[in-house]
C-alpha cells in the first residue's frame, strides 16, 4: 500500500511539474508589456533654430511657366509597385513609356524629378532605400526610352509622403509609387 | 522501478526550474513603495501630473512593485500614513515654489520608520518637472545598489510626420512628457545626436533640390548644412568622440555606405555592393555593422572599416531591416510572419554574437528602430500598433517593456 501512495505522490508530482520541453531556438515567451499612463505634454515653446523652408528658387518664375508645369505634370503618371519590390511590373511598362515621350516632348525644358515613396511597413533607412531603388528603375527605364540622363533627379520620401494614409492593402498599393515632378 | 521513479522526479525537478518561472517569483518578491505627495505650492492639476510621472519612473526602475494611488501627508510627520504602514519604502516628496519662481523638492525615503536617504532638488522652470522625477528615480535606483539607469536622464530627439511630407523634430524626455520642437515647418528626418553632451545635432531636409544633411547647435539656435546627395542622405551613426559620420549617401542613385571625417569634410565610400547597403553602425574604431539586401532580403552584416570582406551577422528571421549594437550583443528588426500584412508583423530580437541564443523582445504590432543605451542596460525603440505610435523601452536584465504614446503623429525616426 505504501509503495502504491509513494508511487502516485511521485506521478502527481510529475504531471503538476510539467514537461519541461528542449530549449527552442527562439524564445517565445511574450515580455510583459506595461503602458505607462502618459502624462499631459507640457506647451512646448517654439525657439525654433531653424530657417523655416521657404525656397528663394520660386520667385523669378513666372506664373505662365508654373501653369505650364502643373498640366504637364498630370501626362506623366504615376508607377506602382509590388511589396518590397523595386522592378517595373507589366502593366506599368506603357506608363513609363508615355511619361518618356512626354518628358522627351512638351515637357522637354524642365528637369524631371523621380519622387521614391514606399507603404507604411516600416520607418528605417532601408524602406527609404527602397523608394530610392524604386526611383532608380524609372530613371533607367527612362533613359533606355531616350530622355537625357542630366536631366533627371531622384530622390526618397520613404513612408513619409502616403498618398493614402488608411489600413488596407488597397490603400498600402496606393503607396508604392514613384511620382514625376518637373523642375524648372 | 522505484530507482526510476527517483530519477524522473529529479530530472523533472530540474527542468521545471526554468527561467520563465524565476522570473514569475521575482515579481512577487519585488518589495512594495508607496509614494506620499506633501507639496505645498501648485494646484492640484500640476502635483497630479508631476505624480503619475514619478510612479512611471519608480515603475520603470522595476525594483518596487508601486501603489498608484495619490495620497497626501504632511512632510515632517514622523510615521508614514495608516494605509501605507505595512509598505516596504514610502517615498515622501514636497514641492514648493520659492520667490524666484523655481520648483524646490524635498524627497525622503522611508523604509521601516527610518529615513534611509533624503535630497533636495531645485529647477528654475517647472515645466522641465519631469527631468527632476527622473533623476529622483536614478537617484533611488543608486541607493538601492542596482545597475545604473543613467540613460533615464538623458534626452531623446525624434521626428514625426504630421502630414504628408511635413514633419516636426522634438526633443524629448524618455517617456515623451516633455516635449520641445525645435525644426518645424519643413520635410525633416532623421535626428542623430551629434554629441554625447547632447547639445547639437544632424538631421536630413528634404526641402531642398538634394537631400541635405544638416547640422543644429541647441544652444546657439544655429543651423548649417554639412553635405548633400543625390536621392538619400542620412547620418547613421556618430562615433565616440564625435569626429566620424556614418552617412547613407546614394551620389549616383546607388545607396551605400559612407565614412565622414567631421574636421577634414572629406567622405570615404565603405560599402561597394550594387544592392542596398544602409544603417551602418559603429562597433569599435574599426568595425560596422550594416544592414545590406546582398542574399535578395534585407539582413545584418558587419565589415571591418578598411577591408572589403563582409560577415553575415544574423541567421534568423525572414525581412531584418534594422539593428543597433552594444559590445557582443545585436538588436536587430525582423519579419516573422509569412503573411506579409499580418498584425504580427514586425519583432525586435536579440542575439549575442558569442552564442546562438536568441531572444525574442516585442510581442505585437510592428517594432521597429532599435537603439541600445549607451551602457547596454536598455533598448529605446519605436512601437506602432492600430494607428499608435509610441516609444518602448526594454528593461533587459527585467525581462520589461514599457510604452509611452505619442499624442499625434507618427514616430519616424529617433536617438537617444
Amino acid at each position: 500500500m505504501k509503495k502504491i501512495v509513494f508511487s502516485s505522490v511521485l506521478m502527481a508530482m510529475l504531471v503538476f511539474s510539467g514537461c519541461a520541453d528542449k530549449k527552442p531556438a527562439v524564445d517565445e515567451k511574450t515580455t510583459q508589456e506595461v503602458v505607462a499612463q502618459e502624462v499631459e505634454a507640457v506647451k512646448t515653446e517654439t525657439v525654433s533654430a531653424q530657417d523655416s523652408s521657404v525656397s528663394e528658387s520660386d520667385i523669378s518664375k513666372s506664373d505662365l511657366n508654373e501653369i505650364s508645369m502643373a498640366n504637364l505634370e498630370r501626362d506623366l503618371s504615376t508607377v506602382y509597385f509590388d511589396f518590397d519590390k523595386f522592378v517595373i511590373r507589366a502593366d506599368m511598362q506603357n506608363k513609363v513609356a508615355n511619361s518618356a515621350s512626354v518628358a522627351k516632348g512638351a515637357a522637354n525644358t524642365f528637369t524631371v524629378k523621380l519622387e521614391g515613396n514606399c507603404d507604411e511597413w516600416g520607418s528605417d533607412e532601408y524602406n527609404f532605400a527602397l523608394g530610392l531603388k524604386r526611383a532608380s528603375t524609372v530613371k533607367k527605364a527612362l533613359i533606355a526610352e531616350g530622355v537625357n540622363e542630366t536631366r533627371i533627379t531622384m530622390v526618397s520620401y520613404g513612408e513619409s509622403n502616403p498618398a493614402c494614409s488608411d489600413k488596407n492593402q488597397d490603400c498600402w498599393a496606393e503607396n508604392r509609387r514613384v511620382d514625376f515632378k518637373l523642375l524648372p | 522501478m522505484r530507482i526510476l521513479f527517483i530519477l524522473l522526479f529529479v530530472f523533472s525537478l530540474s527542468y521545471a526550474n526554468d527561467a520563465t518561472i524565476e522570473v514569475i517569483k521575482k515579481v512577487e518578491s519585488l518589495p512594495t513603495m508607496a509614494v506620499e505627495d506633501s507639496s505645498v505650492s501648485y494646484d492640484d492639476t500640476f502635483r497630479l501630473r508631476f505624480f503619475k510621472a514619478l510612479v512611471a519612473d519608480l515603475n520603470v526602475i522595476s525594483l518596487f512593485n508601486v501603489d498608484r494611488h495619490h495620497r497626501k501627508t504632511h512632510y515632517n510627520k514622523s510615521d508614514v500614513m495608516v494605509e501605507n504602514k505595512d509598505v516596504d519604502y514610502v517615498l515622501r516628496y514636497r514641492m514648493s515654489e520659492d520667490d524666484d519662481g523655481a520648483l524646490n523638492l524635498d524627497i525622503k525615503l522611508i523604509s521601516a520608520s527610518n529615513e534611509v536617504l533624503n535630497k533636495k532638488y531645485r529647477i528654475s522652470r517647472k515645466n522641465v518637472y519631469v527631468f527632476v522625477s527622473h533623476t529622483i528615480a536614478y537617484d533611488i535606483n543608486e541607493f538601492m545598489g542596482a545597475p545604473s539607469v543613467e540613460w533615464m536622464k538623458r534626452r531623446v530627439v525624434f521626428s514625426r510626420v504630421v502630414a504628408p511630407k511635413k514633419t516636426e523634430i522634438v526633443i524629448s524626455d524618455y517617456t515623451l512628457a516633455y516635449q520641445h520642437t525645435v525644426v518645424k515647418g519643413g520635410f525633416n528626418v532623421f535626428p542623430k545626436w551629434a554629441n554625447k553632451a547632447q547639445n547639437k545635432f544632424y538631421y536630413t531636409s528634404l526641402d531642398g533640390k538634394k537631400p541635405t544633411l544638416k547640422h543644429v547647435d541647441i544652444k546657439t539656435g544655429k543651423s548649417k548644412a554639412i553635405i548633400s546627395s543625390e536621392g538619400m542622405m542620412i547620418c547613421s551613426d556618430v562615433s565616440d568622440d564625435s569626429k566620424k559620420l556614418l552617412l547613407t549617401m546614394a551620389p549616383k542613385g546607388q545607396p551605400d555606405v559612407y565614412l565622414y571625417d567631421v574636421d577634414t569634410f572629406k567622405t570615404k565610400k565603405i560599402t561597394k555592393y550594387a544592392g542596398i547597403d544602409v544603417n551602418a553602425q559603429f562597433m569599435d574604431n574599426k568595425n560596422i555593422v550594416f544592414i545590406s539586401d546582398r542574399l535578395g532580403y534585407p539582413n545584418v552584416f558587419s565589415k571591418k572599416i578598411d577591408t572589403n570582406s563582409v560577415e553575415q551577422m544574423v541567421y534568423y528571421g525572414k525581412s531584418n531591416a534594422s539593428c543597433s549594437t552594444h559590445g557582443e550583443y545585436i538588436v536587430y528588426k525582423a519579419r516573422e510572419s509569412s503573411n506579409v500584412f499580418s498584425t504580427n508583423t514586425f519583432n525586435l530580437h536579440l542575439i549575442s554574437t558569442k552564442t546562438d541564443f536568441i531572444r525574442r523582445l516585442t510581442a505585437t504590432g510592428i517594432n521597429e528602430f532599435p537603439r541600445f543605451s549607451k551602457d547596454g542596460d536598455a533598448i529605446l525603440f519605436i512601437k506602432n500598433y492600430k494607428a499608435q505610435s509610441s516609444i518602448g523601452i526594454i528593461r533587459l536584465n527585467y525581462n520589461k517593456n514599457y510604452l509611452f504614446p505619442l499624442k499625434y503623429g507618427k514616430l519616424q525616426a529617433m536617438d537617444w
